[in-house]
């Protein structure tokens, strides 16, 4: 049970970190699915500036880095250029998984894995059994994922910068007769988002295994949003959803390590994908309900 | 003329700059950058076997791509080719392994499931969208997802081929006496196939009534509406037909080249095939030739690391520039437009080429 408890929590804790920080972009009115490319590049960077240095804050300053000039240059594609945020997310995406392998042989010269000689430090350090020894593999990001979540709900509900976000996403029109800059608005937003995309990044590198393996978000960012989505765009319903899709991956893991068997392990990872088109489509619904019918044409 | 000439330029400046980039990418990294532009040359089009696997990787990336081009055209965001052609190839592989019929029969049966299947897989996002408004970018890139582990589950469970092991599952290959064509040549009857497929999608867009209503319902909702076009059903078909292709595919895949499901070792091609689509601005004649092009470099690809050592993963980033600028515009940029929100807000959902086009016209005019 507690090997159970700290595993869900160990894997919800990337994904509440880019699930909070897609939020901003989604609120903003971009289904950014570029953070996947975001989280991996900044995994890469963390894990390659810690192989060089030795130091973690240098890591963690490396990812923050790359995740905003990558933002930057996805900003200005939408913003500057009137690219297609969806084609350009997923483009990106593609170009980050392909370019971390590059540069992981290119300049490293390793393939598939690069060592990382530290990781990200772990601040409690209590028993050696039970649960204590599970607590005490968290690291200082994890024990920092519960403010961080907390600080962002502070930025979109009580921040003029929060405010304007939601405005630009929900009534674009409205927000530019208020006088919102709604280029200047959507870069921020990228720029925030692109702080969770990086610490989720960092954390899945350097946060347990210490090392950076190609590919190994494996699907965490697109699985961020759809945590985002489910938890109906608020921050702690981001976290509560990233908590129980860590859950639903931490059961298929316990079930597989115990060898019972209820439901085939591929089953029970479906389950967030499943009731997180669900939830969209009652949430759809309910906003139809509620909503006066608008000018809209699909009604038919 | 003038309109498809500057477009057509458009495209393929997009493709030259991303090429551009990757290769002075390689040339700062201090490959030989001469070796790997004959290389790619070599693995897609001159080299021995080059042709064939460039058509290998071409077809797949066609028959999705002309289905995603329905779908794009009826104004529908279906990003879920990939979850789609894996439904197909599944019940495919499953028909074929589980059954030991005549080889025509079971050929038939398990095509018609699998296209039943895709459209199946793809009408459950379709009908949430005309139903309840369910935003469709997500139901079917979650409906990915969910098709992914039912790959997974099939390749460790129920069709596992107890001959493999570790992370890369996959199903037994199905009889040699069923397979169309081998990993190596190319087979006339699934080319024959694709330029079939290709024209009754184009007979589909250009020459018949339903077509001009896809094109108008993705184009002008709102005079559909007004002239009381079945929108709902409309878009719906666009979801059916994009799924049977994607679902067609995983058919062609199982009794052509790859004779099996693999899991995790297959090239995203339904994301490729997404690429494939929007480079050709959803056009028939169009999609074809951007799924040679992109089917030519996944032929690179695999065939790179052979004659040089620059890492294979460079050319993926090729794909993902092509991706990222080609819905750009220039012209957007020069025009220094009035209002940001009156394009991003057309382009969230529906990047019209149409429009973008327009606009590139406007700049040309000034």
């Amino acid at each position: 049970m507690e090997e159970f408890v700290a595993s869900s929590i160990r894997t919800s804790i990337p994904l509440a970190l880019a699930g909070v920080g897609s939020l901003f972009a989604v609120r903003a009115g971009i289904f950014h699915l570029g953070i996947e490319g975001l989280m991996l590049a900044s995994a890469f960077a963390a894990v390659g500036v810690a192989h060089a240095t030795s130091s973690v804050l240098l890591a963690v300053g490396a990812a923050l880095a790359v995740s905003a000039l990558l933002s930057l240059v996805y900003w200005a594609l939408i913003d500057k250029l009137g690219a297609n945020a969806i084609i350009a997310g997923l483009g990106l995406t593609t170009a980050c998984i392909g370019g971390t392998a590059y540069f992981l042989d290119a300049i490293f010269d390793r393939r598939g894995r690069l060592d990382s000689p530290v990781g990200l430090p772990r601040p409690i350090r209590s028993a050696e059994d039970g649960l204590g020894a599970y607590v005490s593999e968290l690291s200082i990001l994890g024990w920092l994922t519960p403010v961080l979540v907390f600080i962002a709900w502070m930025i979109l509900r009580r921040s003029r910068l929060g405010l304007r976000i939601t405005a630009v996403g929900t009534y674009s029109y409205g927000a530019q007769a208020a006088g919102v800059q709604e280029q200047r608005v959507r870069l921020q937003a990228m720029l925030l988002t692109s702080i969770g995309a990086a610490l989720a990044g960092t954390e899945l590198a350097l946060g347990g295994l210490s090392a950076f393996s190609e590919g190994m978000t494996n699907g965490r960012g697109f699985i961020a949003l759809a945590a985002a989505l489910f938890g109906l765009m608020h921050p702690l319903g981001t976290a509560a959803a990233a908590v129980f899709f860590g859950a639903a991956e931490a059961v298929g893991v316990v079930t597989q390590i115990q060898g019972f068997d209820l439901l085939p392990r591929p089953f029970i990872l479906m389950i967030p994908f499943v009731l997180t088109i669900a939830a969209v489509t009652a949430s759809a619904i309910v906003r139809k309900r509620t909503s006066a019918p608008k000018e809209e044409t699909n009604i038919a | 003329m003038n309109r498809w000439a500057g477009e057509l330029a458009g495209r393929l400046l997009t493709v030259v700059v991303a090429f551009g980039l990757a290769f002075g990418l390689f040339a700062l990294s201090g490959f030989d950058v001469g070796s790997i532009a004959s290389g790619v040359l070599e693995g897609s089009l001159l080299g021995t076997g080059a042709v064939s696997n460039t058509i290998r990787w071409t077809i797949p990336l066609c028959l999705i791509g002309l289905g995603i081009a329905v779908s794009f055209r009826a104004g529908e965001f279906n990003i879920g080719a990939q979850g789609q052609m894996l439904i197909g190839s599944l019940l495919a592989v499953w028909v074929a392994l589980e059954w030991n019929g005549p080889k025509f029969a079971v050929i038939t049966l398990a095509t018609v499931l699998a296209v039943l299947g895709g459209a199946a897989w793809s009408g459950v996002a379709g009908w949430l969208k005309v139903r309840a408004q369910a935003d469709e970018v997500i139901t079917t890139l979650m409906l990915n997802f969910v098709a992914l582990q039912l790959v997974q589950w099939v390749t460790t469970g129920p069709l596992k081929d107890v001959a493999t092991s570790g992370d890369s599952a996959s199903t037994s290959r199905i009889d040699r006496s069923l397979r169309v064509q081998g990993s190596g040549e190319i087979s006339i009857e699934i080319v024959a196939l694709t330029a079939l497929v290709a024209i009754g999608v184009w007979l589909l867009l250009e020459r018949s009534r339903l077509g001009l209503h896809v094109s108008y319902v993705g184009g002008e909702s709102s005079a559909a509406a007004w002239q009381g076009l079945p929108i709902a059903r409309v878009q719906l078909i666009s979801y059916l037909v994009a799924g049977a292709l994607a679902g067609l595919t995983g058919a062609v895949e199982v009794f052509g080249p790859a004779g099996r499901v693999v899991t995790g070792a297959t090239p995203l091609i339904g994301f490729t095939a997404l690429i494939v689509t929007v480079v050709a601005s959803y056009k028939v004649a169009g999609t074809v030739v951007s799924a040679l092009f992109f089917g030519g470099l996944q032929a690179a690809i695999l065939y790179l690391p052979i004659v040089s050592d620059v890492p294979v993963s460079g050319l993926r980033i090729v794909e993902g520039l092509v991706a990222m600028l080609i819905t750009a515009r220039v012209a957007v940029f020069l025009r220094r437009r009035r209002s940001a929100s009156a394009c991003s807000e057309a382009s969230r959902h529906e990047a019209s080429p149409e429009a973008s086009s327009e606009m590139a016209d406007a700049a040309e005019v000034r």
